[in-house]
């Protein structure tokens, strides 16, 4: 049975959590996400599915109970907005170096430093090339509703297990804060003890007889080994390129000009389509969703097909890099963004549109 | 030898002269305003050049400090202003630098830095406003939140044990210690100055009033009915009196601290303890911190003012030490100091 709630972005991503079989949370308050912690606090979930939500002291505390919980087995998560993101990448390098599965939620705030407490996306980089130390890249959902909030704790957890790698929700303050109609997962029960020793046999779950113990590291001093488990990793990232792009494309099939935006600029760019589409312009939009892995290969089609690409971010122009990266150069590739907390309006991407691709 | 103490001011500095053009942007009745206007008091009194302040802060409620102060400020990071405090005197020890923090700043996130800066006894002077609460992120529970309290995330009551400030600062070897409360202003201003006077690390705890997220918090300690017989005003040198008419007293029994009432069960003022801030022993000093209604009254004041080295005066001296004593005295000899040879 459908299931429908008007939420905000932050409660969504809390509620599908619970509903996801999460077993525990772990988070410090930080403007814009505090709703997330303060959701779950309120449901209770210790009472009905018997997930823990902790207060950690910090960020970093909280980030390192996830790479504990982690190690068990567990469906673990965490959320924080952007300088609370920076402190946990140690513990996220750590956890992927490790190969343990996890959620991250990063609900953006402009920066850089304590910046604002405004919606932003220019955490792009941070999130898709690493982040923190080593050859490591996280698997990074963005979603550009509260629907997809909700959607994307479900299969974050599902893709973290999979690839025994960290899952970042790369969202902003506009999705988190905003209010829309979701439709709600029916519940799936957390782990069992005995699933975690069928699914996940590297999980420290105790040495029995019939087990050899199990270290969770990601330490080798050994270079050649240590090369080898790199090589693996890489292998891991690799198949996550071939497997799990995700993306959606609007008005594409006619297009002779494309705008690519996620999140809350795809929400934007969507509606500036529409108007140039009402003033005549040929215009598409390519909305990424998985922005590691980035949609390379359609992107490289429509640049076949499109006279210019106009990258809309709420950034200085980061994800602008893929675009071209993706189309090899081969075509035109500007980028737009509004940027310290501003939000830019769909008028100012059709202005852009036009300045920067068709009259440029 | 050169001189590291701090350049008076020539002029004679007013209140006003501290105030800075900025819109103060605390909610009406929060106890930080009283905390500013303190600040604005005592900096005068103090006597430094305004331009010898460095206010550092971290983040929350009253990391806003340094905007509404008119001299060099710092708004730094959650958690870190004591660490950047430590850069900030270490690299100008001319300067005297103010931290503003809370206990969601200081005692949480900033847990590791605090204890540090009281560990290395640096001379910076620590104001910790405690509301128990975190403000500006709007209500969640900190780590001074009292054990059961309804907060936005703990809605059926905390389940975490808080620390006590006072406490905490004297495990990590604190030598200054005073705690305050926003409703007495003319105590502030002069626990203020006495920090302001003591050589190393001073941590001045003031209970503030949160009015939206934790009102009333410290209302056993501040309400009119219950204040006289809840806190006691400590004075060096003095017996530790408190009550309307400063009848009742502290003692030591059985080695603890218990309140007592003079003239009942034979007990004379010989009975009651008089406080001796500048001990060198914390133990006494620990058991004054952590007194607390409703059976014994909190104590105000200067707790502990003791002497020792300041990690600043000593870096002065090795450099001193080195420069008597190292055997390279310019870039010559420093330059044929290691491994060199003579090619013949």
């Amino acid at each position: 049975m459908k299931e429908l709630r008007l939420m905000k972005g932050n409660e969504a991503v809390a509620e599908a959590a619970i509903r996801a079989g999460c077993d525990g949370y772990f988070g410090y308050p930080i403007t814009p996400q505090s709703e997330v912690m303060e959701y779950l606090m309120y449901q209770e979930p210790h009472k009905t599915t018997g997930m823990v939500v902790l207060q950690a002291e910090s960020e970093v505390a909280a980030i390192n109970m996830v790479y504990g919980g982690a190690s068990c087995g567990k469906r673990v998560m965490t959320s924080s907005s952007s300088p609370g993101i920076s402190l946990k990448q140690e513990g996220i390098s750590y956890i992927a170096g490790a190969e343990l599965p996890c959620l991250i939620v990063n609900v953006v705030r402009g920066g850089p430093g304590l910046g604002t407490i405004q919606p932003a996306q220019s955490d792009y980089f941070q999130s898709t090339k690493g982040g923190g130390h080593g050859d490591y890249r996280l698997l990074v959902l963005a979603p550009a509703s509260v629907q997809e909030m909700a959607d994307f704790a479900g299969l974050g957890f599902e893709l973290a297990f999979k690839y025994r790698n960290p899952v970042l929700i790369l969202s902003d303050g506009v999705i988190g804060q905003m209010m829309e109609k979701v439709e709600l997962q029916p519940h799936q029960p957390r782990f069992t003890k005995e699933e975690i020793k069928a699914n996940t046999p590297w999980a420290t779950y105790g040495k029995t007889d019939d087990r050899g113990r199990n270290i969770i590291t990601s330490l080798d001093l050994d270079s050649h080994k240590q090369e080898k488990h790199v090589t693996h990793l890489a292998e891991k990232y690799q198949a996550m390129e071939e497997n799990e792009v995700r993306y959606e494309e609007f008005q594409t099939e006619d297009a002779e000009y494309l705008i690519v935006a996620y999140g809350s600029s795809a929400r934007i760019s969507q509606k500036a389509v529409d108007i140039a589409r009402a003033k005549g312009i040929k215009v598409g939009l390519l909305r990424p969703i998985t922005l590691f892995p980035f949609p390379k290969k359609p992107l490289a089609k429509l640049a076949t097909q499109v006279k210019g690409i106009l990258s809309v971010e709420m950034s200085l122009g980061q994800m602008v890099e893929d675009v071209k990266l993706a189309v090899e150069c081969k075509i035109k590739v500007e980028h737009f963004g509004r940027y310290g907390g501003i939000i830019p309006t769909p008028d100012e991407v059709v202005a852009a549109l036009e300045q920067k691709i068709i009259g440029g | 030898m050169e001189n590291y103490t701090v350049e008076r001011s020539k002029v004679e500095l007013t209140k006003e002269d501290f105030v800075s053009d900025q819109m103060v942007k605390w909610c009406p009745g929060c106890g930080d305003h009283a905390i500013l206007s303190s600040v604005a008091n005592v900096f005068p009194k103090i006597g430094y050049r305004k331009e010898n302040f460095c206010l550092v802060s971290g983040i929350g409620c009253s990391s806003r400090f340094p905007y509404y102060v008119n001299t060099y400020g710092f708004h730094s990071i959650h958690g870190r202003a004591a660490a950047v405090s430590s850069g900030v005197k270490i690299a100008n020890p001319h300067l005297s630098v103010w931290m503003a923090t809370g206990d969601g700043d200081s005692l949480a996130i900033g847990g590791n830095h605090f204890i540090h800066i009281i560990r290395r006894n640096i001379d910076i002077n620590i104001m910790l406003f405690n509301n128990q609460i975190y403000g500006l992120t709007k209500g969640q529970y900190s780590p001074t939140t009292p054990m059961g309290s309804f907060t936005k995330t703990s809605p059926q009551g905390t389940i975490e044990h808080p620390f006590n400030p006072g406490e905490l600062i004297l495990g990590a070897q604190g030598t200054f210690f005073a705690r305050g409360v926003d409703t007495n202003p003319k105590m502030m201003t002069e626990i203020m100055f006495e920090a302001a006077r003591h050589d190393g690390t001073s941590v001045v705890e003031i209970l503030q009033n949160c009015v939206i997220f934790a009102d009333k918090t410290h209302a056993q300690i501040t309400s009119k009915d219950l204040r006289d017989d809840h806190q006691l005003h400590l004075k060096n040198g003095e017996p530790m009196l408190f009550g309307k008419e400063k009848n009742k007293g502290i003692r030591m029994r059985n080695s603890r601290l218990e309140a007592v009432e003079i003239g009942k069960d034979g007990i004379t003022e010989d009975d009651i303890l008089v406080h001796d801030q500048y001990q060198q022993d914390p133990g006494l000093h620990l058991m004054l911190a952590k007194m607390a209604p409703p059976h014994l009254p909190i104590a105000l004041g200067v707790i502990r003012s003791a002497m020792y080295p300041t990690y600043d005066d000593l870096v002065e001296e090795q450099i001193k030490y080195a420069k008597e004593n190292s055997k390279i005295k310019n870039m010559d000899d420093l330059l044929n100091s290691g491994d060199t040879w003579v090619i013949e």
